[in-house]
């Protein structure tokens, strides 16, 4: 099968929904080796993982299935899928923000590939909810009818989960319209873009510490040295080098993958997208750290380090933020993409030891070990289903749209960039 | 009086908040509409 | 005839009327009695661990009914149990420096409950009458269980289609004008139900006329800014399995904070957005302006 270049993707014509439909079953044939490495294995596991969901669906919660219990009611699907993922998300809001408000049109090349990331996580971990939260017949509830708990922190995660996928949907549509070739509605949805970008940045801002707030009721489970009045705002502010560390890890990923779609310029602008980004993420976890010791004083919590919790707090804390920090600084001085590489991966697993604390580990702590909470296999599965299959969205989606290739010229046209 | 307990439901006003906040979401709209118009930059 | 003194006289009529006026009367309640808060008093001192309480929970909800002979209570009293998805009052068995002392647990209907502030569709609901119940259109969250200092919201996992199980302090009954099945099964007058102010006079007045008996503390008057179920002991409750850090502040205030803060984020934040972009974008004008010259 030949390469395509960027300059010999075809645009259709669409002018009814039979040539819409025509155009959408042409592209839904695959477009490239089919028996990769990386296909068969993912597949097997995503089938399976599939099968596991159903068993979930007919037999409940209860073990083997998922290794919840009474003293902990939220474990991985909650605290991995869903908020880790959100907050891996994050950087679709960060980079919309830096391209769209602040005018900085450097990072332009990235920006539609993390706002696809961002929506296709958000449609992806909304599904993982829906596969958590026991009645999911009754889903629509918060959404719908008389049964608006305003007063709850759920209640306003739930909406802004909706709202934000609505954003960043409009942020990316652009590209939808580009491949289908329908230029009235591209231009269109192109005015659209300023005012989702400012909703969603508004929304990212209050579901991302909201995630943290849902805790704030936990005062008594939450050992000392994680629970603060303050959490959501650690929350909102990892959210910002959490989104940024993932755009670097897998866009180093996606380059590669993708090459052959990337023009010259964008190649020769990404290393220094990378290094702007690791300063940014530098400077934003620095401030995170001395916010993390004003808490630390403000709750008189520094007494507790001192203890085997207090130990596993300073790793997350200098092991997988302040060294992952001084690595991203160090990476920028020195130009070094595998150093910046490194930084990423250790505050991608820094921002899941975080998030996972406030879910199981910290979370009822002094739990007897027996009674403690780990994923079982089918919750492994089925997180490691529900990743796959975006990761194949994100592919079929990449290969066919302009994500990550420009955008074809009279689309270009639309937009001063 | 003692033992004695008022209930001050602390939620009571938080659906007025989000309409209020719904309001202001929209007639931000045009407002900016309004301000682009007179002198667009 | 036993001859009783006039103080023993008229301290058995002050309490003979208080029960009175606390019990269920048949007719039930009339419009004005139903504003106020009702609640439990468990007096500790004077539970003897039969479990019979138990038991008519269990037959008052549906649930399967616990074995309650002397040697099953014998067995079960040798480990401290939790409320669980089949049983919403359960007695627990403490050995203190006093002998030993029967501890029922079940929901504190809290003045201010963390679930109820939790609940996003309003499945948890405060009741104007104070119960703390549960409905249908629960999604299934589990943030209740989060929020509760108490941890007494259980969830059926092993059900296709699962409830939150907790005791709702009868509240059907009560609509029917029933006292709770456990205060009825009573047999020593350990459980008390009535409106949550009388249940608190009359834990003052116990403590009061029985200095020796009672710790001076009523858990539950102010905990968590106050529950609807109060208890009385005569050993201190941190002995009896209690939490006594929970602090006097109710839980849902933890998140009004955040709550707060959304409106002025909405507002704020698009303000500032559009005046950044306009910043930036007058900015470059303005450095592109002078370019040409």
């Amino acid at each position: 099968m030949e390469e395509k270049t960027v300059l010999e993707i075809k645009e259709p014509e669409i002018k009814s929904f039979s040539d819409f439909w025509k155009f959408f079953k042409e592209e839904l044939k695959p477009k490239g080796k089919i028996f990769t490495p990386f296909n068969v294995i993912t597949f097997p596991i995503m089938i399976v993982g599939y099968i596991c969901i159903l068993i979930r669906l007919i037999k409940g919660l209860g073990y083997p299935v998922t290794n919840l219990s009474q003293e902990f009611p939220w474990g991985l699907w909650i605290g991995f899928d869903v908020v880790t993922g959100v907050a891996f998300a994050g950087g679709g809001y960060v980079l919309a923000f830096i391209v769209y408000i602040l005018r900085d049109e450097r990072f332009y090349p990235i920006l539609r590939p993390t706002i696809l990331n961002a929506f296709l996580a958000y449609v992806f971990y909304a599904g993982a909810i829906v596969l958590d939260i026991g009645r999911w017949w009754n889903i629509y509830n918060p959404m719908v009818g008389n049964y608006f708990g305003y007063n709850s922190v759920m209640f306003l995660v739930a909406w802004h989960f909706f709202l934000y996928m609505l954003a960043a949907f409009i942020e990316i549509s652009p590209a939808i319209a580009e491949w289908l070739g329908l230029r009235r509605i591209r231009k269109i949805l192109g005015t659209l873009t300023l005012g989702a970008v400012i909703f969603g940045v508004a929304l990212s801002t209050l579901h991302q510490s909201g995630l943290g707030a849902l805790m704030m009721m936990a005062k008594n489970k939450i050992h000392p040295l994680w629970y603060t009045e303050f959490i959501p705002i650690l929350y909102f502010i990892s959210s910002i080098f959490a989104g940024l560390s993932l755009v670097i890890f897998e866009g180093s990923i996606s380059h590669k993958v993708f090459e052959w779609q990337i023009p010259e310029e964008y190649h020769k602008a990404y290393p220094g997208i990378v290094f702007s980004l690791a300063k940014i993420c530098a400077l934003v976890m620095w401030g995170y750290l001395f916010i993390k010791l004003i808490v630390l004083v403000h709750d008189r919590s520094y007494p507790y380090l001192n203890s085997t919790m207090g130990f596993w707090y300073l790793i997350e804390v200098i092991g997988f933020v302040l060294i992952p920090a001084i690595l991203y600084a160090e990476g920028y001085t020195r130009k070094s993409l595998l150093i910046i590489k490194c930084a990423s991966i250790l505050t991608l697993i820094g921002i899941i030891i975080n998030r996972l604390n406030y879910t199981f580990i910290a979370y009822n702590w002094f739990v007897p070990l027996a009674k403690k909470y780990w994923p079982t296999p089918i919750e492994l599965l089925i997180t490691a289903s529900i990743v796959l299959t975006e990761i194949w969205v994100f592919r079929w989606i990449v290969n066919r749209m302009p994500i990550v290739r420009p955008a074809p010229a009279w689309a270009r046209k639309l937009e001063s960039h | 009086m003692e033992g004695l307990f008022t209930y001050y439901d602390m939620f009571a006003t938080k659906g007025v908040e989000y309409l209020i906040i719904l309001v202001f979401l929209i007639s931000f709209i045009f407002v900016w509409k309004y301000f682009e118009r007179k002198a667009p930059y | 005839m036993k001859k009783i003194s006039r103080r023993e006289f008229l301290k058995y009529l002050g309490s003979v009327l208080t029960l009175e006026t606390i019990f269920m009367k048949s007719e039930g309640w009339s419009k004005e009695e139903k504003k106020e808060f009702y609640g439990l008093l468990v007096d500790i001192t004077k539970c003897i661990g039969c479990r019979r309480c138990e038991r008519a929970c269990a037959e008052a909800n549906g649930l399967p009914i616990p074995d309650i002979s002397e040697e099953k209570n014998k067995e079960v009293f040798k480990t401290l149990r939790d409320t669980s998805t089949t049983q919403y009052t359960v007695i627990n068995k403490y050995e203190t420096e006093k002998g030993v002392v029967y501890v029922s647990r079940r929901c504190m209907h809290c003045n201010q409950p963390g679930c109820v502030a939790a609940c996003l569709v309003k499945a948890m609901r405060k009741r104007e009458t104070g119960q703390v119940t549960w409905d249908l259109n629960c999604i299934g969250c589990r943030l209740c269980m989060i929020s509760c200092p108490f941890g007494i919201p259980k969830f059926e996992y092993e059900k296709a289609i699962p409830k939150i199980q907790k005791c709702d302090l009868c509240f059907d009954r009560f609509n029917k004008g029933l006292i709770p099945a456990c205060v009825e099964a009573c047999p020593t007058g350990a459980l008390t139900f009535g409106k949550r102010r009388e249940l608190i006079e009359e834990a003052k007045r116990r403590i009061k006329s029985d200095p020796d008996k009672y710790i001076p503390y009523i858990y539950g008057e102010y905990e968590v800014g106050g529950t609807c179920v109060l208890y009385l002991s005569s050993v201190p409750f941190e002995q009896i399995g209690f939490n006594t850090q929970l602090g006097y502040e109710p839980y849902p205030k933890y998140t009004t904070g955040f709550l707060y803060a959304v409106p002025f984020i909405f507002i704020l934040w698009p303000l500032a957005m559009l005046g950044f972009r306009k910043a930036v974008e007058g900015g470059k004008k303005h450095r592109e302006e002078e370019k040409k010259e």
